[in-house]
């Protein structure tokens, strides 16, 4: 059944809107990412122009992200103090990366530094993921894992506000997750990304939070960061196409609830490495996409 | 005048008129295209045309059909060192936003090439015409890839051997073409030409205007979209969260159901 996208201008399978959704759903559930990073470069495989495929990716965002956040949070697993900190931050560096892009725009040069950003962040989070899960897994239960502060983490505790976060287990300086938020809102805005898959590992390994714990919370986040970009998009832009956001949400709602629920199912390691290796295979298909002479040397404008 | 007078004179007249159009819708049209719009609702995936008419007596027979005139924005691929990224934006005008053409053989095998210039017959004639706006210097190769694009999207096609001419009637070649309209078809006004060529050149041009137009919940959304954006982005975020919500209290209570019947 082929079905009208009216801002896109061009009708596609219903069938293959659905399922691209419900794939992304189930990885947000799964490892509270958005999926932006996967959805984007999906959709303008499909023919989607990028500036509607990137606008309507944050509108279906809101949707698959309220669905994994409410599941998320009656498992207990949103912590709601540190979210919100993490939020103004994020909100705060998002405005400083929008400055930085304007600049590099200007110095004709942006392009350039958001495709080398994203192999780069990529590439170093889903390596250090990758071999650090696979290390805790090949220790195996009988290891226990130290939770002992680091040389970082001594430093960081003497920093001012200090905080308890007892949901998370952990305490921590105000300014910790806060400038945290606001370096990942920094990179989201250069990368033109919700930032969950780099939030996700900065509050395992810098702020220490249980994994799951950390897949509530940043799924909480990206519900109010994601409204914001679409409300954004839809007035600046015009490029929201509300009935492909309805279609990937359509998907992404039920695939992010069977992610949450295959997320109880695996350790925390075991979601690592899967993340890690999502987040590998995203990175390899970029540089890849850098390296190999293009069939077309124009693509259509717009988009991340 | 006399009243009886005027009756008298303008009564031929009348008749003459009436007699004249009879005549003429009695006479085979030259170009007659069904759906005379084609109307972009919820479901559109694509429409069947019917394009039929009447040319002259040895005439080969091209079909165009042609969208309105678009600007496009593409980014420029290039080489910085080992890597290929995006280095500047090209802007192409004058390209039609579809262009399709159907003929009953392949064009370049009974028209001259000054008249496939001319008409833009083919895309190495169509490339002549658009204009493209870049710092890049290999403008030639801009110009292919753009068409390559566009063939590729489907909305740029020559199909030859796509017009059924059928048996000399009434001194004309009476001829058909069916086609499926692109599903990248964009709403505006488009332009059906037929051309007849019968010894190397367009002896003649029928033109008849199509219209693509959105209508229902497309309609809609199109206009909220363009004309009431902070209320369409508002809208956008309620159905989301709404439809995100909703499905995790769905299934929320499944799953409670279940577990309670266990």
């Amino acid at each position: 059944m082929w079905i009208l996208l009216p801002v896109a201008g061009m009708s596609i399978q219903l069938p293959v809107l659905v399922g691209v959704g419900a794939l992304v759903g189930f990885l947000s559930g799964m490892f509270g990412v958005s999926g932006g990073f996967l959805l984007t470069p999906i959709l303008m495989m499909i023919g989607i122009p990028p500036t509607v495929a990137a606008a309507s990716d944050s509108c279906q965002i809101v949707a698959g992200s309220s669905s994994g956040a409410a599941a998320h949070f009656r498992l207990g697993n949103v912590d709601l103090k540190i979210g919100s900190v993490l939020l103004l931050g994020g909100l705060a560096g998002a405005a400083v990366g929008v400055r930085i892009i304007k600049v590099l725009r200007a110095m004709g040069s942006a392009d350039f530094a958001i495709t080398v950003t994203y192999v780069v962040v990529l590439g170093t989070i889903g390596g250090y993921m990758f071999f650090e899960s696979l290390q805790n897994l090949r220790r195996g239960a009988l290891v226990p894992k130290s939770r002992r502060p680091t040389a970082e983490q001594g430093l960081l505790s003497r920093l001012p506000f200090q905080m308890n976060f007892p949901l998370s287990q952990v305490r921590h300086s105000v300014f910790v997750p806060f400038a945290l938020g606001g370096a990942v809102g920094i990179l989201a805005a250069i990368m033109g990304v919700g930032g969950g898959f780099i939030m996700l590992p900065m509050m395992v390994y810098l702020l220490r939070m249980p994994m799951h714990k950390a897949v509530g919370t940043s799924l909480f986040q990206i519900l109010f960061t994601s409204a914001g970009v679409t409300f954004l998009q839809a007035t600046t832009n015009h490029t929201v196409d509300l009935m492909l956001a309805i279609l990937l949400a359509a998907g992404s709602t039920i695939g992010a609830q069977i992610g949450a629920r295959i997320s109880r199912l695996l350790r925390g390691d075991q979601l690592k490495i899967l993340l890690a290796t999502v987040v590998l295979v995203v990175m390899v298909k970029m540089a890849l996409g850098l390296l190999m002479t293009p069939t077309l040397q124009i693509t259509p404008a717009g988009g991340h | 005048m006399k009243p009886c007078g005027l009756l008298l004179l303008t009564l031929p007249l009348l008749l003459f008129s009436l007699f004249t159009q009879a005549a003429a819708a009695l006479e085979p049209a030259k170009l007659k295209i069904t759906p005379s719009t084609v109307e972009l609702g919820t479901f559109y995936g694509g429409a069947r045309m019917h394009i039929a008419g009447m040319a002259g007596a040895g005439c080969k027979v091209i079909v165009v059909v042609r969208g309105p005139s678009a600007t496009e924005v593409f980014n420029k691929l290039g080489r910085v060192g080992p890597l290929w990224v995006n280095t500047g934006k090209v802007t192409i005008s004058a390209a039609p936003s579809l262009l399709l053409i159907f003929s009953s053989e392949p064009v370049n095998t009974f028209l001259i090439s000054a008249a496939i210039d001319r008409y833009q017959l083919n895309l190495g004639s169509l490339k002549k015409h658009i204009q493209i706006e870049t710092k890049a210097p290999d403008r030639d190769r801009v110009a292919d890839d753009f068409l390559a694009f566009k063939a590729h999207q489907g909305t740029y096609r020559i199909i030859p051997h796509s017009v059924q001419i059928g048996a000399p009637d009434q001194g004309g070649l009476p001829y058909n073409l069916d086609f499926e309209m692109p599903r990248a078809a964009t709403p505006g006004k488009y332009q059906v030409s037929v051309l007849e060529c019968p010894n190397g050149e367009v002896t003649d041009k029928s033109d008849v205007d199509l219209e693509v137009v959105e209508v229902g919940f497309p309609a809609l959304i199109s206009r909220l979209a363009k004309e009431r954006a902070s209320l369409y982005g508002i809208i956008s975020i309620l159905i989301a969260m709404v439809a995100g919500f909703g499905i995790d209290f769905i299934v929320f209570h499944i799953f409670k159901r279940k577990a309670a019947a266990h």
